[in-house]
């Protein structure tokens, strides 16, 4: 039974609260917020809806034709389902963010509409079932981020957006190229179809390889793969909500989400090793960790250093698919929504700091966790679990990723592991020091930088309640690994979809 | 190439109600002007009840082609052969000349009304009415004395259009325009006088058989060539263009860049097809001007601080698109997909461009009014007072940019498909290349607009429509996109 | 040269010296510096064009000349000039001719490559057709009128001169379609909507002269395209 209508109608909720918004006058704050909240719930609902029927084995299919051989499709998988999950959740916390943080300031049509068509474009990310889908969204991504990113409306916000025009328009002409290739080469390629490339390989080696290497490098745009990270960081300006979807869900994930679905469902894995592409995309992602990570040491403010600490992050994804083994890829999937939930608290936590306190340089925080004690909790679990600590989510990822290193034999992608968790404690743990172990304006010594009473508790409640709920979900994906429906099961679900037949 | 065009034989007559509907199709537009010469409307509704049977017959059309297939009308007067046809892609054509018309006049109106127009305003009625009535014919036309007559009083009644603001600057910029189109046309006449001393008829099915690859056929393609490619404004011929657009009114801008123009690349890519069937080299040439144009029309609109030299400056942009798709259409050795490929490419870039184009110049135009500047500086802060024209220009610059899910992604998609098939790198980088420079002078406006530093000025309110309007023109060019299927399906029709 | 003087002697002497007539009156109405005089000479064309088609044997053809050239055209350019009583003094009646060298350069060279794909299109029908220049003199009037023309065309910026040599251009034009094509009737319906553009493009240019001499003043009809060097 093909309920087709599920994987539209999660897409068209999203885009419906588009068009309600921007139809909306500016001073009806309390319909937008109740129907923005409405749409979140309701999209939660249906992604569950999608979960249950996946893990049912039943994949809804909605299709039509755009033009001769080349299809819209949207199917809701494994893989898609995941990402979408994660989005959906994430969305949810980050729109209650948002209405907190944007309280009272200009724009906030503007700002609410693009971030609806944001998450509208990274369903679409998600349920898209061929490149030609997949690239619709990946572009409307680009599109309905920049007026994001550029929110402030300041020199440096539209000097920032610039950038991050340049290296992700550029990046989708290479996409594009990239796909239209392919479709010249296969013509329409379902990610759900078995057969792979395979068949194409004896003849076509080099437009193969090319066409990977388009892909890829188009993606990795996105995926703030060193070289390509330079827009990450400086679209930090963005308000801290736009900040947190940025780098834990919409943006990087989707870039890496697409390479995901490049190598697993369009090109295959055996393919890809059959390339020798695979060592290289390895290589990229141990270079691009280290890197972001000894970034991330260097940096003053609190916001760059979590920017920094997100390049270098996202590439465990990428590292794990280099990895070609079942407990690679189980690390990386369970690290796209590990790291998501992470970092989005992370950022939820810089924004409180810097609401309430006015804190923007790391050298501010001393004594923090006395002022606003479930802000640094938060942050310290945050911290944690990037570090890879126990119980946190993050442990668990970097646990696979090394026993698929081991048991692929890549020895030094456990140096690189060991390397890059002890550089990641380098960057955080001074921070969690500072906020506990310091004494600082809260003790009376000294004042913050802008102190303000935002609500009745250490600060605004829309502010203080995702950020508590990103906190305890990151625990728990952590602590309850094992239960059904957890992020690593579900990995484990798709993993076992890739490598078994 | 030749069926694509519809010119074949007919199996079917064209029924009595179907006569009608091409009566109404072709002459109600010139009658409507007329009538509103004499009577102003000051309202949009009265526009749009007028507008009702044009749009009907249109769709009579479409019905009739979709039952019977291709139709043709043929007269002798005088010892006189004048033809027409209605094929998939004419009704197509059709169909956007009459949507984008009436939209062009629903905003009329309101923007006479804001804007102090001068006592020459009641004209622009009339004018509008024959260029409508005359695209509508040069859509039908089969032989090559109707397509004349069509295109100058197109022409004419364009030239006058773009003049009717009446300021020196429009003058002068006309008055150029009205010259290179005379002797543009000029060059297609002679052209056409050849093809009646050689071959001594003028209908195009007729030549179509009857032509053959000589120097002859060769001389008079240059010649209509270069008359008409000074028309439509291809480089490197488009230097026109933008200073005619420059202190015209909105409506016409828009009528002007999205249809005026196409109708001589539409007489130009048919005649060629007849003439030119296998050619290697005139498809090239253009292909490779094309490509300049693309470029020379990028770093224009991306260098200017006029926003309506922007909005001009990359219709020559956009045309370069079409240009480069010529090789494919024309070429020899083009195996039949990619020629398919690129023909549906091509038709789908030219409408979802005409769209578009139009929704930007109102939205231009609205922007324009609204703030009482006409620079991208004096733009500053638009973004907080003026989000609807702003949202519309963007949505219309997303198919420009050919960033999907737009026209001009699926466009870019299907000519790239084609490029890449027959490996014709240049026009694939040409075409990248492009969507860059469209999206750098695209945000260099956007930048502006966002800028939130600028000092706030007084906004003069926009009447009720005008900006509906637009943005219903935008999201036809947006909708086109993922529909694309449905209007090429049309252009599938009628093979033989 | 016996040869010569046999084609000479099969000359119809109307013929001779009407295109005679034709190339006169064009040249002294393209590059005469006195407009006005210059627009006396458009009607002695439009008036010497009107016999011509009826020594083609185009009576129809001859009527349209009559009306739109002589009758209605001709007007145009004395209402541009605001010459339009006989004796009326114009603020209009020179012109000079200076331009830039770079431009000269352009246009020259667009003119030329015009020229060269209308010669070799007359020269291949001709060729096609066995057909000799010297026994039709309109035909060849029509191409040193058509050339000359052109050059103007290229040469002049003041526009109401411009205008001048696209209706000697037009002429030329139809003279030669009508060299190549005959007369029939189609070729007739051809030319005569052809006088008809004609006739519409010289009354808008004319309203056009008249608005910008009423709003700029002399000045401006002489830099035509003044925007274009803001542009490019």
């Amino acid at each position: 039974m093909n309920a087709a209508w599920l994987p539209l109608t999660a897409l068209a909720t999203s885009l419906l609260v588009v068009v309600i918004i921007f139809a909306l006058p500016e001073d009806a704050r309390r319909l937008r917020t109740t129907i923005n909240l409405t749409a979140a719930v309701v999209k939660i609902v249906l992604v569950m809806l999608m979960v249950q029927r996946v893990a049912a084995g039943h994949e809804d299919i909605f299709s039509f034709q755009v033009v001769g051989g080349v299809d819209f499709v949207l199917r809701s998988d494994a893989l898609g389902v995941m990402f979408a999950g994660l989005s959906s959740l994430l969305w949810l916390c980050t729109t209650i963010y948002a209405i907190g943080y944007l309280e009272g300031s200009a724009n906030r049509k503007r700002f609410f509409g693009f971030f609806s068509l944001c998450v509208a474009s990274t369903i679409g990310i998600a349920l898209a079932d061929n490149l030609f889908t997949f690239l619709i969204f990946y572009e409307m991504l680009t599109l309905s981020t920049y007026p994001l990113v550029v929110h402030k409306g300041t020199q440096q916000a539209l000097d920032a957006g610039r950038v991050y025009l340049r290296y992700t328009l550029s990046a989708g002409v290479v996409l594009l190229l990239g796909t239209v290739l392919l479709y010249s080469l296969t013509g329409d390629q379902s990610f759900s179809s078995e057969e792979g490339l395979g068949d194409y390989l004896n003849d076509h080696r080099g437009l193969l390889t090319l066409i990977f290497a388009l892909l890829v490098g188009g993606l990795a745009v996105k995926t703030a793969m060193v070289p390509l990270h330079g827009w990450l960081p400086r679209a930090m300006v963005a308000p801290a909500p736009v900040s947190a979807l940025l780098h834990a869900v919409a943006v990087v994930k989707a870039g890496a989400f697409g390479i995901l679905r490049v190598v697993y469902d369009l090109f295959g894995i055996e393919l890809s090793v059959e390339l020798g592409v695979i060592t290289t995309l390895a290589v990229a992602a141990s270079i691009t960790i280290i890197y972001g990570s000894l970034r991330a040491i260097a940096q003053e403010e609190l916001k760059p250093r979590l920017a920094f600490s997100t390049v270098s992050q996202v590439s465990y994804v990428i590292l794990g698919i280099g990895l070609f083994g079942p407990f690679g890829t189980v690390g990386a999937l369970a690290h796209l929504l590990h790291q998501g939930l992470m970092k989005v608290t992370l950022f939820f936590c810089a924004g409180n700091y810097a609401e309430e306190l006015g804190i923007h340089r790391i050298d501010e925080m001393d004594g923090a966790g006395k002022r606003m004690p479930l802000t640094s909790i938060a942050f310290t679990i945050g911290a944690f679990g990037m570090i890879g600590l126990p119980p946190v989510a993050g442990f668990i990822t970097k646990w696979y990723l090394g026993v698929g290193a081991i048991q692929a034999e890549m020895y030094w992608v456990v140096a690189v592991l060991v390397a890059s968790s002890t550089l990641n404690a380098m960057y955080f743990l001074p921070i969690v020091h500072r906020l506990w172990f310091r004494v600082g304006p809260a003790h009376g010594n000294g004042s913050w930088p802008k102190e303000q009473r935002l609500g009745r508790f250490e600060t605004h409640s829309w502010l203080l309640l995702p950020m508590v709920f990103t906190a305890l979900v990151s625990l728990g994906a952590g602590l309850f690994a094992g239960l059904p429906f957890s992020p690593l099961d579900w990995a484990a679900r798709v993993a076992n979809g890739e490598y078994l037949p | 190439m030749i069926w694509r065009f519809g010119l074949f034989d007919s199996t079917f007559e064209p029924l009595l109600p179907t006569h009608w509907a091409l009566l109404v199709a072709l002459g109600l537009p010139l009658l409507l002007g007329m009538l509103a010469a004499l009577f102003p409307p000051k309202r949009a509704w009265p526009v749009l009840l007028a507008s009702v049977p044009v749009l009907v017959s249109g769709l009579m059309l479409l019905s009739a082609y979709d039952q019977a297939g291709l139709l043709r009308w043929q007269w002798e007067i005088a010892g006189i052969q004048l033809s027409l046809r209605l094929n998939g892609l004419s009704v197509l054509m059709l169909l956007m000349t009459q949507v984008i018309g009436v939209a062009a006049a629903l905003y009329t109106p309101g923007y006479l009304r804001l804007s102090e127009t001068g006592p020459l305003a009641r004209w622009l009625w009339p004018l509008m009415g024959v260029v409508l009535s005359a695209l509508s014919l040069i859509w039908l036309a089969t032989d090559l004395l109707t397509l004349y007559a069509a295109l100058e009083l197109m022409g004419l009644a364009a030239v006058g259009m773009l003049m009717l603001s009446g300021k020196a600057p429009a003058l002068v910029a006309g008055m150029r325009y009205l010259l290179l189109a005379l002797v543009g046309s000029l060059t297609y006449l002679l052209g056409v006088a050849l093809i009646l001393g050689h071959w001594g008829r003028l209908d195009l099915p007729g030549l179509t058989e009857v032509v053959e690859p000589g120097p002859v056929a060769w001389f008079a393609a240059a010649l209509i060539g270069a008359g008409l490619a000074l028309k439509a404004a291809l480089f490197p011929l488009h230097a026109w263009l933008t200073p005619v657009h420059e202190s015209a009114w909105t409506p016409v801008s828009a009528l002007h860049a999205a249809l005026v123009i196409k109708a001589s690349l539409f007489i130009l890519l048919q005649l060629w097809s007849i003439l030119l069937p296998d050619a290697f080299y005139a498809p090239r040439v253009i292909a490779w001007l094309g490509m300049l144009a693309i470029v020379w029309g990028g770093l224009l609109a991306w260098r200017t601080d006029s926003l309506k030299t922007l909005v001009a400056s990359s219709t020559v942009a956009q045309l370069g698109y079409l240009m480069v798709a010529f090789p494919l259409l024309l070429g020899p050795d083009i195996a039949p997909l990619p020629r398919a490929l690129a023909w549906e490419g091509f038709w789908l870039q030219l409408m979802g461009h005409a769209f578009a184009k139009a929704a930007m110049f109102m939205a231009a135009g609205n922007l324009i009014l609204a703030t009482g500047e006409s620079t991208l500086k004096g733009l500053a802060g638009t973004s907080r007072r003026l989000p609807l024209s702003l949202l519309v220009f963007g949505i219309a610059s997303i198919t420009l940019m050919g960033l999907p899910p737009s026209s001009g992604f699926t466009a870019k998609w299907l000519l790239l498909q084609a490029m890449v098939i027959s490996q014709q790198w240049w026009a694939v980088a040409a075409l990248l290349i492009g969507t860059l420079l469209t999206a750098a002078y695209i945000f260099r406006l956007f930048r502006y607009c966002f800028d939130e530093t600028a000092p706030r000025h007084r906004y003069q309110p926009l009447a009720p429509g005008m900006e509906l309007i637009a943005l219903t023109l935008a999201l036809t060019a947006l909708a086109l996109g993922l529909l694309a299927h449905f209007p090429l399906e049309l252009m599938h029709g009628g093979s033989p | 040269m016996i040869a010569f003087f046999e084609a000479v002697a099969a000359f119809h002497v109307v013929e001779v010296l009407l295109a005679l007539g034709l190339v006169v009156s064009a040249l002294v109405c393209l590059f005469d510096r006195h407009l006005v005089r210059a627009c006396y000479f458009f009607v002695v064309f439009a008036a010497a064009m009107t016999v011509a088609w009826w020594q083609l044997g185009a009576p129809w053809l001859a009527t349209a000349e009559l009306v739109l050239g002589l009758g209605l055209t001709g007007p145009c350019f004395f209402y541009a000039l605001g010459h339009v009583l006989p004796g009326a003094s114009s603020s209009l009646e020179r012109d000079t001719f200076s331009e830039p060298r770079s431009r000269v350069a352009i246009r020259v060279l667009l003119a030329l490559a015009w020229f060269v794909m209308v010669g070799a299109a007359i020269r291949t029908v001709i060729a096609d057709m066995a057909y000799s220049p010297l026994e039709h003199p309109l035909l060849l009037a029509g191409v040193v009128i058509a050339a000359s023309a052109l050059g103007a065309f290229a040469l002049h910026r003041h526009l109401l001169r411009r205008l001048l040599a696209f209706n000697l251009l037009g002429s030329g034009v139809f003279m030669l379609l009508a060299g190549v094509a005959g007369t029939s009737a189609t070729a007739q319906a051809l030319i005569s909507v052809g006088l008809l553009v004609a006739w519409l493009g010289s009354m808008l240019g004319a309203l056009l002269i008249r608005q910008l001499l009423h709003l700029e003043g002399v000045e401006a009809l002489g830099r035509d395209g003044k925007p274009e060097e803001d542009v490019t």
